[in-house]
């Protein structure tokens, strides 16, 4: 079977001594960030990003890779012991597992939480394999009207499972789009809308603006609450990490609702793993035969949502990998962290090369492995680490960040530009603006218009090649069909019930 | 965020007409960003033919933009919204300062001088530092850093003031 050959080919790519070390390194780096409440997944990304440039390509995207689900994993462990999600995704799990938590049965919450995430990602990392070979040949026969498309359908779906206004969301796409066209055009070499300034010729950086708009804003909207943060630290020594047989008897079922539903959210372009986490929440509730029990410390409503965000957050690998389509912001910076080591994402990656790829993905269930095995035994050490006050925590944010983006190119002028874009997220937190859509813009928009290009050329500027060739036709009718179906009040009733779970 | 004192003088600003000052200047905004993208790219070449020059995708999503903002401010007008949020100037002004001092520091002073002063810089960001804890902090950040970029990660940078060096 090729998927076996492709799997070992990865395993003994992962397994190298300096390949383990770098998924190691990730992944207890990411959880450390991770943990730190103020600070979510995409900030913790963003921010770490630059460490990885020095490195070789397999080994950069191992440790990224290692970072963003140790972030996912950091968060949970916040949201259980601080009542404060350390992320999106890790919003519901607060609800009971911080419940459980000043029960006095933290320990088996975090060790739920962690099962669940490694089951979840076990079940992924085989979807991925399975499933990467025969979209990568499907995505071979796309031409640019079916690329085109397939973006355009992209971001309707993830402004369609974004949370909040419809209309401002498709508005900050286009806003990262045209953020995205700053710098020289790639088919004419025209300097457009850089004003002559050298830094912008090659276009706004991509870790530039998401480390202010992510790093920087989220640090500034933070200090607005004041420095000191509401926190609920559950202050009791944590004993017993082991859940009992009941509760394994319990969340077992849950678990494997969580994965199902996670993996299929994932696969498909937007929220991912943050409206996987909330969906399971709901699934569970509405199954439960005592749905009172939730929000109260159900272990149901941790290990459901844990697993379903960890499968998700891997799943989502697949359209990138494959159509080289970022379903959510995260996985643009994976494109942003890629492109800088030279790897164009798309279907050739798979085949060209391997060695990236299955490595990988193999080290995605390696990194699940070490996750559960070291966190457990350091929750202590993360108890502390949430001890550090906050007022001490931001200003070294703002020196490592900093520092990160002049690494990047060794240019100044990209520091000041991720401050300016700090005071622009911070501007459009205040006005219930999304940034995520505006990185996915940014990130889609030089592929969108090199393929619109392309398409307009082979069809001789007839545009209405995307609706007579079928695959690009269904593609767009989909799209289409979301956006109405979004902005229909009976839905986007439904769509809110989903969220406001988080406010209750 | 939302029930501060502040707000009050805020909504007196607009005309009574603007039901959701949020959006509606929100959205006024982002029609600014795409009147000053399409002055931006007046310059370059639009449609030869079939083939699209270089100004034609970044005018279209100036276009695009234009709309989509006129219509968020437009539901700024036609639906009772959210007041705009009262903004704080110390965090804003202390971050985006130790930011510049950076970037503006890091090529003649070096990274322990530049990093320590915008961590300090950073602090007074938020009334509740205390100086003493912060200078321990930040030396050792600075130190962390100085290890950690050039030696561990390989990414050489200044290290000392110039002046010193030389």
């Amino acid at each position: 079977m090729e998927l076996f050959a492709n799997l070992a080919h990865g395993f003994a790519v992962a397994f190298s001594p300096i390949n383990l070390l770098m998924c190691l390194i990730g992944a207890l780096v990411g959880t450390l960030v991770g943990v730190l409440p103020g600070i979510g997944t995409i900030a913790t990304v963003a921010m770490l990003l630059p460490i990885t440039f020095g490195l070789p390509p397999v080994g950069a995207l191992i440790m990224l890779a290692g970072i963003y689900y140790g972030a996912q994993y950091g968060g949970s462990t916040t949201s259980i012991l601080v009542n404060i999600p350390g992320e999106a995704t890790s919003v519901v799990t607060a609800l009971d597992g911080h419940q459980m938590a000043k029960q006095g049965r933290a320990g088996p919450a975090l060790a739920i939480a962690a099962i669940g995430s490694f089951f979840a990602g076990c079940v992924a990392t085989v979807l991925i394999a399975v499933l990467g070979a025969p979209l990568t040949k499907l995505a071979l026969a796309f031409g640019p009207a079916e690329y085109f498309s397939l973006m355009v359908l992209g971001l309707i779906f993830a402004v369609v499972l974004a949370k909040g206004s419809v209309l401002k969301a498709v508005a900050m796409i286009v806003f990262g789009l045209l953020l995205s066209m700053v710098g020289s055009d790639i088919e004419t070499g025209a300097s457009r809308m850089a004003f002559n300034i050298p830094e912008l010729a090659d276009g706004l950086g991509f870790a530039t603006v998401a480390m202010g708009v992510f790093g920087f804003a989220e640090i500034i909207r933070n200090l607005d609450h004041g420095a000191e943060m509401d926190r609920n630290l559950v202050q009791q020594k944590i004993t017993g990490l082991m859940p009992t047989r009941k509760d394994l008897v319990d969340s077992t079922p849950a678990i494997l609702r969580g994965t199902v539903l996670g993996s299929i959210l994932g696969i498909l372009p937007g929220g991912g793993a943050v409206i996987a986490s909330f969906a399971a929440y709901t699934l569970e509730k509405k199954l439960a035969k005592d749905p009172s029990r939730f929000g109260r410390g159900a272990i149901e409503g941790v290990a459901s949502p844990e697993s379903a965000n960890n499968a998700a957050a891997q799943t989502s690998f697949i359209p990138l990998l494959t159509l080289g389509i970022p379903p959510n912001a995260v996985m643009a910076l994976m494109v942003g962290a890629m492109t800088i080591h030279g790897i164009v994402p798309g279907p050739q990656v798979m085949q060209k090369q391997p060695d990236l790829v299955w490595g990988m993905i193999a080290s995605m269930w390696i990194g699940n492995l070490m996750l559960i095995i070291i966190n457990l035994p350091l929750v202590g050490i993360w108890v502390r680490l949430l001890r550090v006050p906050y007022r001490l925590m931001f200003p070294s944010i703002v020196v490592f960040c900093a520092i990160g983006i002049y690494s990047v190119n060794n240019a100044p002028v990209d520091v000041v530009l991720a401050g300016a874009f700090g005071l622009v997220g911070y501007w459009l937190i205040k006005h219930d603006f999304e940034p995520a859509p505006l990185l996915l813009g940014m990130v889609l928009g030089p592929l969108m218009e090199e393929n619109l290009r392309r398409a307009l050329l082979i069809s001789r500027g007839d545009w209405s090649v995307f609706l007579s060739r079928p695959l690009s036709a269904v593609l767009l009718a989909i799209a289409a069909g979301l956006l109405v179906l979004a902005v229909l009040p009976a839905l986007r009733a439904k769509r809110d019930e989903v969220f406001v779970e988080s406010e209750g | 965020m939302s029930d501060t004192p502040s707000e009050a003088p805020v909504k007196s600003i607009l005309p009574e007409w603007v039901r959701g000052p949020q959006d509606f200047i929100g959205g006024l905004a982002m029609v600014a960003v795409a009147l000053f993208a399409l002055w931006a790219s007046s310059d370059l070449q639009g449609m030869h033919g079939f083939s699209f020059g270089a100004g034609t995708a970044p005018r279209m999503f100036a276009v695009l933009l234009l709309l989509l903002g006129a219509a968020v401010a437009l539901m700024g007008v036609l639906k009772d919204g959210p007041n705009i949020a009262a903004y704080s100037w110390r965090g804003p002004l202390f971050v985006s300062a130790a930011i510049v001092f950076f970037a503006v520091g890091i090529r003649p002073f070096g990274l322990v001088v530049s990093a320590f002063a915008a961590f300090l810089i950073a602090a007074l960001g938020s009334h509740e530092t205390k100086w003493i804890e912060a200078i321990i902090v930040g030396a050792c950040l600075t130190l962390g850093c100085a290890l950690l970029f050039p030696y561990v990660l390989g990414l050489p940078m200044p290290m000392f003031p110039r002046f010193l060096i030389q």
